[in-house]
C-alpha cells in the first residue's frame, strides 16, 4: 500500500494521462447529469409545485393536460369520493409573450396556468382578472414585478404581481393566474381549444395519507370511468418527452461509465505489464498477490477521486457561472455523489481486469527463472 | 505482412476479442446513428413530406404547427403577398384516437389542408389522396390501407363523431413521433370539434404557399415576412430544421458520437501499446538479427487495419438486420452514408492511435538484445 502511494507521489507523471482522461470523463458525467436534472426540473416544475396526491385527467386525454377536459359534474363526483380532502382545478395554455421594449418578433414562450388551490410550491392565485405570479426564470428576460406581458396573437394583457420559483413547464417559463384569467386568455387566443365556464383541464386532489390507498381507483370508478387519476410521479412520467429524455441521457451516462471502466482497465493493464518484472522481485521478497493488487486498486481509486473532485468543482463552477434561464443545468449534491460513486465503481471494475496478470506473476522471474 | 498475419493467427483469441469489441462499438455507433435519423424523421417527417414549398406560421407559434394560429387578418395579408401562385390553409392537432376498435386508445397527429398542392403529402407509397369526406393518408409505419380511425372526445368512443378511413400511405410522414394522418380541411375541423365540442371557430395553424414560376421559395418567404411582422415564413426544409427540439436532439447525439469517437481509438491505441510492450523482447531480437524498424511498424499498421476492418465488418453485419427494425414509433433504416463516414473515420483514428505504439517500436535499440532488457 505504502509502495503504491509512494509511486503516486514520486512519479505523478506516470498517472497523468489516466488522470486527465478520467477528469474529462468525470466532467462529462457530471455535466450530463446536471443537464438531465436541469431539463427534468424545467419540464416538470409546474406539476411538482402542485404537491398533489393525485392529478385527475379526463379518460380520453391520454393524460395530456391540453387534451384533458373536466366538467363541473365530474368535479362534483370527485369531491364526493370518500378520502378526498380538497380538489382544485387547473388549466394551461402555451403562448408567445410580448415584453415591452423587445423586437416585434422577439417573443418569450410562456405557459399560462389557471389554478385554484395554494400549495407549498404556489401561493393562492391572484384575485384580480389579468394578474399572475411569474416563474422567476422570467426575471432573466428582464421582467419585473408590475410589468405587463401581452400573450398570444390576441395580445391578452397579463400583469406580473410577483415571482414564484421552480415552476417551469415543458422547458418554458410559466405564469400562474386564476382560472377565470386562464379561461379568458385561452378562449381569446386558442378558439380551437375553447373551454366553457366551469370547465378545466385537470383536478389537483389532496388526501390524508391514511386515505390514499386505492383512491385513484375509487375516483375513476366514481366518475364512471371518465377520468384517469395519476399520482404526481405518474403525471410527471406522462409528460411528453420526459421519460424518453431521461432514457436517452441515462443511456449516455451509462455509456460514459462503460468508457471509464475501459479506460481504467486498459491503463492499469498497461501499468501492470510495465511492472511485471518489479512485481516478480516484490513477490520474491515475500509480497503477496493481494497486497500488490490492493496497491493497484488504491492507485486507481486515488486517481479517480482526484478526477471526481476536479469534475465536481467544474460542475459547481459551471452552475454558478451560467446566467439564470440560459442553460438548464443544476449541480446537486446527490448527482455529484452518484457520479463519483459510479466512477469509483468503474475504477474498481476496471482494475479487476489486472488482477489475473498480478496473480500470474512468477517470483522465479526475479532471479531469471522465467527466461 | 507475413509477420503480422502469423502473429494474429497465433494469438487468435486476443485479436478476436479486440475485433469483437470494436465490432460491438461500431454496431453501437451505427445503431445510435440510425436512431438519431429515425427520431428526427419521426419528429419532423410530416413537415418535410407536405407539399408546400413555403410554410407560414404566426410569430406567436414559435415555429411549431401546434402553437401557431393564423388569424383572419394575418391570413389575408399572407395570401395577398406578391409572388404567391397557390396558397392554402394547414391545420394541425394531436388527438386521442381508436384504430379499428382496438382496446387501447392511441395518439394521432391530424394535419388538415384546403389545397392538396400546398399541404397534402408530396409522395405516397401506396393508395391515393383523399377525395371524399372521411378519408385520409396515414404514415405508413403506423397504419395500413383500410384502417378506420375514430377521433375520441370527452365522451369516449361511444360519442365519437369523426371516423376516418385510410386510403393512402406516405413514407416518413410522422409529426412529433406520433402516428400522423393527412386529411382534407372539413375532416380536420370535424376532428377538432369531435375532440372538443366547446371549440369555437377553427383557424389554420399555418398557411402553405407555392411561389410563381421563376421565384424561389426563399425569396417568397422573405417577401411574406416583409409584408407582416406577425408572419413567420420559412421554406419547407428550414421549417423542418428549425422546429424546436430538433437541434437539441442532434446535440445530444453529437455528445454520444464524440464519446464513441474517443473510445474506439483509445481502445485500439492502448491495446497495441500493451502488446508492443509485451513483445518488446521479441521485437528487439528481430531488430538485432536485421529486421528494419519500417518492417515492424508496417506489420503493426497492417494489424491495426485488419483489426479495425474486421471490427467494421462485424459491426456492419450486425447493424444490417437491426436497421430494418422499428423501435416503438421510430422506423430505422440502413444509412449508407453513415456507414461509409464512420468506416473511414474509425480507420483513420485507429491508425493515428497506433502512432504511440509505433514510436515504441522505432525506439527499440537492437543492442539491448545482448542485455536482455528489450526496448522498454
Amino acid at each position: 500500500m505504502r509502495l503504491a502511494l509512494k509511486e503516486l507521489r514520486r512519479r505523478p507523471g506516470r498517472f497523468g494521462v489516466a488522470t486527465v482522461i478520467l477528469t474529462l470523463i468525470a466532467i462529462l458525467l457530471m455535466f450530463l447529469g446536471g443537464l438531465l436534472d436541469g431539463l427534468t426540473a424545467g419540464n416538470t416544475g409546474a406539476i411538482r409545485a402542485q404537491q398533489a396526491d393525485l392529478i385527475v385527467f379526463s379518460a380520453t386525454s391520454q393524460d395530456s393536460l391540453v387534451r384533458s377536459r373536466i366538467d363541473p359534474e365530474q368535479r362534483r363526483k370527485v369531491e364526493q369520493v370518500d378520502g378526498v380532502k380538497t380538489v382544485g382545478e387547473i388549466g394551461s395554455v402555451q403562448l408567445g409573450g410580448r415584453i415591452e421594449g423587445r423586437g416585434l418578433r422577439d417573443l418569450v414562450p410562456v405557459v399560462l396556468f389557471g389554478y385554484q388551490a395554494a400549495s407549498k410550491g404556489l401561493p393562492a392565485p391572484p384575485t384580480s382578472l389579468g394578474e399572475a405570479w411569474a416563474d422567476d426564470s422570467l426575471e432573466a428576460e428582464g421582467i419585473e414585478q408590475g410589468d405587463m406581458i401581452l400573450v398570444g396573437p390576441a395580445r391578452s394583457p397579463v400583469k406580473v404581481t410577483g415571482f414564484v420559483s421552480d415552476t417551469r413547464y415543458a422547458g418554458q417559463s410559466t405564469l400562474w393566474a386564476s382560472l377565470e384569467t386562464w379561461r379568458k386568455v385561452q378562449n381569446e387566443n386558442r378558439p380551437d381549444a375553447r373551454v366553457a365556464p366551469g370547465v378545466s383541464q385537470a383536478l389537483v386532489v389532496q388526501a390524508p395519507a391514511a386515505n390514499q390507498a386505492g383512491l385513484a381507483t375509487r375516483i375513476d370508478e366514481a366518475t364512471g370511468g371518465n377520468t384517469s387519476s395519476l399520482t404526481e410521479d405518474e403525471a410527471i412520467n406522462a409528460l411528453p418527452g420526459v421519460s424518453s429524455q431521461q432514457s436517452v441521457f441515462n443511456q449516455i451516462i451509462g455509456l460514459t461509465v462503460l468508457i471509464a471502466i475501459i479506460v481504467v482497465a486498459l491503463f492499469f493493464a498497461l501499468i501492470t505489464v510495465e511492472r511485471i518484472g518489479l512485481y516478480g522481485v516484490l513477490k520474491a521478497l515475500g509480497a503477496g498477490s493481494g497486497t500488490l493488487f490492493a496497491g493497484v486498486l488504491l492507485q486507481a481509486v486515488i486517481v479517480t477521486l482526484i478526477a471526481s473532485v476536479i469534475g465536481a468543482l467544474a460542475a459547481l463552477a459551471f452552475a454558478a457561472a451560467i446566467p439564470a434561464g440560459s442553460i438548464p443545468f443544476i449541480a446537486t449534491g446527490p448527482r455529484i455523489a452518484g457520479s463519483t460513486f459510479f466512477l469509483l465503481l468503474a475504477a474498481v471494475i476496471g482494475c479487476a481486469f489486472s488482477l489475473r496478470r498480478v496473480l500470474k506473476v512468477d517470483p522465479a522471474t526475479a532471479i531469471g527463472g522465467g527466461q | 505482412m507475413f509477420l503480422a498475419l502469423r502473429e494474429m493467427r497465433r494469438a487468435k483469441v486476443r485479436f478476436a476479442l479486440l475485433i469483437s469489441a470494436i465490432g460491438l462499438l461500431v454496431l453501437l455507433i451505427l445503431a445510435q446513428q440510425a436512431i438519431q435519423t429515425g427520431l428526427i424523421t419521426s419528429f419532423i417527417g410530416a413537415i418535410e413530406r407536405q407539399s408546400a414549398p413555403v410554410l407560414v406560421y404566426s410569430v406567436d407559434g414559435q415555429r411549431t404547427l401546434q402553437g401557431s394560429i393564423i388569424t383572419p387578418p394575418l391570413e389575408k395579408k399572407i395570401r395577398s403577398t406578391e409572388g404567391i401562385a397557390t396558397s392554402g390553409r394547414i391545420g394541425q392537432g394531436t388527438f386521442t384516437v381508436k384504430v379499428n376498435d382496438e382496446p387501447e386508445d392511441s395518439d394521432a397527429a391530424i394535419i388538415g389542408y384546403t389545397d392538396p398542392a400546398v399541404g397534402a403529402p408530396d409522395q405516397l407509397t401506396t393508395g391515393r389522396l383523399p377525395n371524399r369526406p372521411g378519408e385520409s393518408v396515414g404514415s405508413d409505419n403506423d397504419f395500413k390501407l383500410g384502417d378506420r380511425v375514430r377521433v375520441l372526445g370527452p365522451g369516449g368512443p361511444d360519442q365519437a363523431t369523426e371516423t376516418i378511413e385510410i386510403v393512402g400511405l406516405a413514407d416518413d410522414a410522422q409529426l412529433q413521433v406520433t402516428p400522423t394522418l393527412f386529411v382534407e380541411w372539413p375532416d380536420y375541423v370535424a376532428s377538432v370539434k369531435s375532440a372538443n365540442p366547446d371549440a369555437g371557430g377553427i383557424l389554420p395553424s399555418a398557411i402553405g404557399a407555392a411561389p410563381v414560376p421563376g421565384l424561389d421559395p426563399e425569396t417568397l418567404a422573405g417577401r411574406i415576412n416583409d409584408a407582416s411582422d406577425e408572419a413567420d415564413a420559412l421554406t419547407r426544409q428550414a421549417a423542418a430544421d428549425e422546429t424546436p427540439g430538433v437541434a437539441e436532439v442532434s446535440q445530444s447525439f453529437q455528445v454520444i458520437f464524440l464519446l464513441f469517437g474517443m473510445v474506439v481509438p483509445l481502445v485500439t491505441g492502448l491495446f497495441f501499446l500493451i502488446i508492443t510492450l509485451q513483445k518488446s523482447g521479441s521485437l528487439t531480437l528481430l531488430r538485432a538479427i536485421g529486421a528494419k524498424s519500417s518492417l515492424l511498424v508496417r506489420s503493426l499498421m497492417v494489424q491495426v487495419v485488419l483489426v479495425i476492418g474486421g471490427g467494421l465488418a462485424v459491426g456492419i453485419a450486425l447493424y444490417t438486420p437491426l436497421s430494418q427494425a422499428q423501435l416503438g414509433d421510430i422506423k430505422l433504416s440502413f444509412d449508407v452514408g453513415a456507414v461509409l463516414l464512420w468506416s473511414v473515420l474509425l480507420l483513420v483514428l485507429g491508425l493515428l492511435s497506433a502512432v504511440v505504439a509505433a514510436r515504441r517500436v522505432l525506439a527499440i535499440d537492437p543492442i539491448e538484445a545482448t542485455t536482455g532488457e528489450g526496448g522498454r
